[in-house]
């Protein structure tokens, strides 16, 4: 017993420093790692390929076909590029971009702007997605058409972040509404499509490319309420640092978008480039053809809009991306911590 | 053990209680992290300083930002750990009296213990919800081995002498029990529930990334995948591990004054 006791007061007494020891060598751990991480730019030689590390959506699919696309048929290596994929949940990858540890990748508009507020120095370089892929599904029996429908209406949601909840509260406010006005169910692990499948909910937030598309596929007639025509919310595209943009690899980089837009250009005329593209990366895609298919000709028609059609692709559309940040800054909950202008988010220096 | 800390002599107890060496640590510890962000020169959203991350701390409590967050995560741990720890003094007295008992379920309880709680907390919040029974749920099973292996092992390693003694008082199996068996064991018991309770911080932030409104797991979601504030991200980090110390030592000061007065 005695012993126990002894054990007990040692712990309280000399903890702290075994605490300090341990948050030191965590803090020092992290800042070695920061420090590593944002000196990794080399210089390329002439000659040699320039190295560039691509950071893409957390899991390879369908719908980075584009990459695939341009890396097999060897359009990165004609622009003497060296291309690594490494696939990044959204967050990390703003960050991984802004420290210079990933020299481009794609990522959300509306991500873009609260990262910028808080000084990550990162910029939207090409338009990928021209339309928002984020959208409000229902089965046309629910008797949902437009977004004042959506009143009263049990609407499933990943969160209450990220894209889809702007995208929401977007198309809320076009009629008036709030998401006070909705009875909101959250499903975190994305199981939306089987919620509104099953009747769970009536509505919920998800991708144009991914639920509505699958649900359609499974024989239910489905409504898609976009946000494009209300508030023409930034969709997913390519980000790179600052320092990237200003640095050795600025010609690598112009060239990595033109070979990129090279790719989803043919894919727009051939899908099935693209599908065997995707296919060569991620073998497991064949068991699901029709699917998978149907989700990449989903994506194909996300990346055009009349803006991109009259500016050519990956055009970044200035006039849109103000009113994003207005609408964002206005949010009762805005994510937005400073302002900030759409020359901070914005470059169009790598646009063919 | 109050013998002990009866004969301890006053000058040891008076080191022990110093916080000048706790001082000492934190700030050498808050000196060495403001000069590595100096040294290293990163911006705040990368690794913001000390001061920065001090400042965001006071703000987010004074604005409201943090409160209702760590509110909700305090009263997720506080049932999980009841729960947990309740149903563990049970199952662990059950396990020290019965080697059959104890067959049968200890590969399933070893085995619950091996998996991954952040593989199970999915299927827990599809199961039950997003709620707070799906948290507190998390946390009972995370806070559940400790306390019933300690529980097991300190019943087990109770005194026999003790016990026969008891008995030839003839005293009934729940005098045994409450009496003596449970009073003895206690130092082990509570050296589980010392573990227990900072797993249940742990149990609690796991089940709120899973889903959830409120807490803060949901709050360090918010701050580094929406609103990228990392000096938001390290003001919650600080206040989990303030909690967690906080009822860590909560736990040792019930452990002093109960085993204490016991001795």
């Amino acid at each position: 017993m005695s012993t126990r006791k002894e054990v007990t007061l040692s712990l309280v007494s000399r903890r702290p420093a075994g605490l300090f020891a341990a948050g030191l060598v965590a803090v020092l751990v992290a800042g070695l790692v920061a420090a590593c991480g944002s000196g990794s730019t080399a210089s390329p030689t002439v000659g040699a390929p320039t190295p560039l590390r691509v950071g893409l959506g957390y899991i390879p699919s369908v719908q980075f076909a584009q990459f695939y696309l341009a890396d097999q048929a060897g359009y990165y290596r004609e622009a003497g590029l060296e291309v690594t994929f490494e696939n990044k949940s959204d967050p990390d990858l703003v960050t991984l971009v802004g420290q210079g540890v990933v020299d481009i990748g794609i990522a959300d508009g509306t991500s873009l702007i609260p990262a910028v507020s808080q000084g990550i120095p990162v910029r939207y370089v090409a338009t990928i997605y021209a339309d928002f892929p984020s959208i409000v599904f229902a089965k046309a029996s629910s008797g949902i058409t437009g977004p004042a429908d959506l009143k009263g209406r049990k609407l499933g949601i990943p969160g209450k972040y990220g894209s889809s909840w702007i995208m929401l509260q977007a198309l809320l406010a076009s009629v008036g509404l709030t998401p006070a006005d909705l009875e909101l169910v959250e499903f975190p692990k994305y199981g939306q499509d089987v919620a509104v499948r099953e009747g769970v909910v009536d509505a919920a937030t998800g991708f144009v490319n991914n639920e509505p598309v699958q649900l359609e596929l499974s024989g239910e007639k489905v409504v898609v309420l976009t946000v494009d025509a209300i508030t023409p919310l930034p969709g997913p595209g390519l980000i790179t640092g600052e320092a990237t943009l200003a640095g050795p690899k600025k010609a690598a980089l112009k060239a990595f978008v033109a070979a990129t837009l090279r790719a989803m250009k043919e894919i727009a005329a051939d899908p099935l480039k693209g599908w065997d593209a995707a296919v060569a990366v991620v073998p497991e895609l064949a068991s699901d053809r029709e699917t998978q298919l149907a989700v990449l000709n989903a994506t194909v028609d996300a990346w055009q809009s009349s803006y991109t059609d009259a500016n050519g692709w990956g055009a970044v559309d200035e006039g849109a991306w103000t009113e994003s940040i207005d609408f964002m800054s206005g949010l009762p909950d805005s994510p937005v911590a400073k302002p900030v202008t759409v020359d901070q988010l914005v470059s169009k220096e790598l646009l063919p | 053990m109050s013998l002990t800390q009866a004969q301890a002599p006053k000058a040891a107890r008076a080191r022990r209680l110093d916080p000048a060496p706790v001082l000492l640590g934190a700030v050498i510890f808050v000196v060495a992290w403001q000069a590595l962000v100096w040294i290293g020169g990163y911006e705040p959203w990368l690794l913001p300083g000390p001061l920065v991350v001090g400042q965001r701390f006071v703000d987010a409590w004074l604005d409201g930002t943090i409160a209702p967050h760590a509110t909700a995560t305090l009263l997720e741990i506080v049932l999980g750990f009841t729960v947990g720890a309740g149903l563990a003094l049970l199952v662990g007295m059950l396990l020290a009296r019965s080697h059959f008992a104890e067959r049968l379920l200890s590969p399933y309880l070893v085995a619950a213990q091996a998996t991954p709680i952040l593989a199970i907390a999915p299927l827990i919040a599809l199961w039950f919800g997003t709620g707070l029974l799906s948290k507190v749920l998390i946390c009972a099973l995370i806070v559940f081995f400790p306390v019933a292996i300690a529980t097991m092992v300190g019943i087990r390693s109770v005194d026999k002498r003790l016990v026969e003694m008891a008995r030839a008082f003839r005293a009934t199996r729940s005098q045994l029990v409450r009496q003596v068996e449970i009073p003895a064991a206690l130092p082990a018991i509570l050296g589980g529930m010392r573990v227990g309770v900072t797993l249940a911080v742990i149990g609690a932030i796991i089940g709120e990334w899973a889903g959830g409104e409120r807490g803060l797991g949901v709050l360090i979601n918010l701050a580094r995948g929406s609103l990228f504030d990392t000096p938001l991200l390290f003001a919650t980090l600080a206040t989990i591990a303030l909690i967690g110390i906080v009822l860590y030592l909560v736990v040792v000061a019930v452990e002093r004054r109960m085993v204490g007065a016991r001795g």
